[in-house]
């Protein structure tokens, strides 16, 4: 599993001293560790402080290290409780977190409490830096400013916190931007991390080889669409995108559909969704189809799915049709919706380009 | 089923509801009106966070028993799916 995430204790990790026991003066950065990290943050891997320590020492940490961190959790509570809490707010995965703290015992209980995450000792990180789990086969500009943009999602988040009105509105106070167009060449690398990456927002649960990709765009049965997200926190770039088979018959088939957890709650989905259904329509389909890979893991794209009108295919035994029916593991279901209808409205906040052939909204 | 069979269970849903969406307008939410669309406008991070508490506090796995979610249409429906996972006090078996 790749780690997304490194979470630091403070104190003899990433301070060379202890916080609270130096006064006036707080303990400089371990320069090897700043190394280290800044090498990770370079490879898209985001940082995140759990400390026993108070607030100011995960601000005084940033500032002295020049570092980003999208997540700090500053008490005295256990660290794996922090391990945790950091991992829900970011919406990763507990198997995609490494935890770095000096001290035996801290390390000791993450590893009881948490056994699927990469617990380090600062010696261990120093050397983990070449281990393939910190090494993605590749970095895109999304990846280089992942740690930045987590920071401004802090701060997006801080400011919906105060917000008095809807999500909606939110979103238009915030100046989002969704755009959808037409995928190139130059979309590869990041539309394959994206397929590595996703998993909450993903139909397929396979990554799919830069090769593939530049095949599907290429092919004129098949329509790739990149989605970009910004706003006035900062731009996301591509988070998103779809593969739709046009079919020959009156039936389009999403192939594969991709999102970025970090886009959730900012419209991107239902857009997409929403445009898939227009283009779908416009283009003379009668069904628009997406065969989904149903996990405990993409319970939000199923809501997104659902939010939109879309129905999983009715099965063939009788009764409540239940992800649980195949015990075997996870099961494609086709979920699908019919697009003769008028079609959905498009959010205001969505910027469309035409790609060639298949007509945009 | 309608609502109407678990008043307590719908009362504590709307309280869920709100604080997910985090709007308190949704404190008086009438048990028949759709989650999804205009009005309410559930999505999947409020949709998330809403399955997250009811599996919490209810022990019902939603998503893992309804593959189209129809559960979530409304409150009602969401109770009732609840009510008859729990005996209809809402309180998880066992």
């Amino acid at each position: 599993m790749m780690v997304k995430c490194v979470i630091w204790d403070l104190d003899h990790s990433l301070l060379a001293g202890v916080y609270l026991e130096s006064g006036a003066h707080p303990p400089p950065p371990d320069p090897a560790m700043v190394a280290a990290a800044a090498q990770l943050r370079d490879r898209g891997i985001i940082h995140a402080i759990a400390s026993r320590n108070p607030p100011e020492a995960a601000q005084y940490a940033a500032q002295a290290t020049g570092l980003d961190f999208a997540a700090a959790e500053c008490g005295w509570g256990r660290k794996s409780d922090a391990v945790r809490r950091i991992a829900a707010d970011l919406g990763l995965a507990t198997d995609a977190v490494a935890f770095v703290d000096d001290d035996l015992y801290e390390r000791a209980e993450v590893s009881a409490a948490v056994p699927e995450a990469l617990v380090l000792s600062p010696e261990d990180m120093a050397d983990a830096v070449g281990w393939p789990e910190f090494s993605p086969a590749v970095v895109t500009a999304e990846a280089r400013r992942r740690g930045q943009m987590y920071a401004e999602r802090r701060r997006r988040l801080e400011e919906a916190r105060e917000f008095a009105g809807s999500r909606d509105e939110f979103l238009r106070y915030c100046r989002t931007e969704v755009t959808i167009t037409p995928a190139t060449s130059a979309d590869v690398p990041r539309l394959h991390e994206l397929s590595v990456r996703t998993h909450q927002f993903n139909t397929a649960g396979a990554a799919v080889p830069e090769p593939a990709l530049r095949e599907l765009i290429r092919s004129p049965a098949h329509q790739v669409t990149v989605v970009r997200l910004s706003d006035r926190f900062g731009d996301d770039g591509v988070v998103g995108g779809c593969v739709v088979e046009l079919g020959s018959g009156r039936a389009w088939t999403v192939t594969l559909l991709m999102m970025s957890c970090r886009a959730m709650g900012r419209g991107v989905i239902q857009a997409l969704l929403a445009w898939l259904a227009r283009s779908a329509g416009q283009g003379g389909a009668a069904t628009l189809a997406i065969p989904c890979l149903v996990t405990p893991l993409n319970v939000p794209l199923r809501l997104a799915l659902a939010a939109a009108g879309f129905r999983a295919e009715e099965r063939a035994s009788p009764g409540e049709s239940s992800p649980r029916d195949n015990a075997a593991g996870p099961a494609m279901v086709l979920f699908s919706r019919p697009v003769t209808g008028p079609p959905p409205e498009l959010p205001g906040y969505v910027v469309t380009e035409a790609s060639s052939g298949v007509a945009g909204p | 089923m309608t609502g109407g069979e678990a008043p307590e269970v719908i009362g504590e849903l709307r309280q869920i509801l709100a604080r997910a969406t985090g709007r308190d307008d949704l404190l008086g939410l009438p048990a028949q009106t759709p989650l999804f669309g205009a009005g309410v406008g559930l999505d999947s991070l409020t949709g998330t966070l809403l399955l997250r508490e009811v599996q919490r506090r209810f022990g019902v796995d939603v998503a893992g028993e309804d593959l189209n979610l129809d559960a979530l249409a409304t409150l009602g429906t969401l109770a009732a799916f609840i009510s008859k996972r729990t005996g209809g006090d809402g309180h998880p078996p066992g």
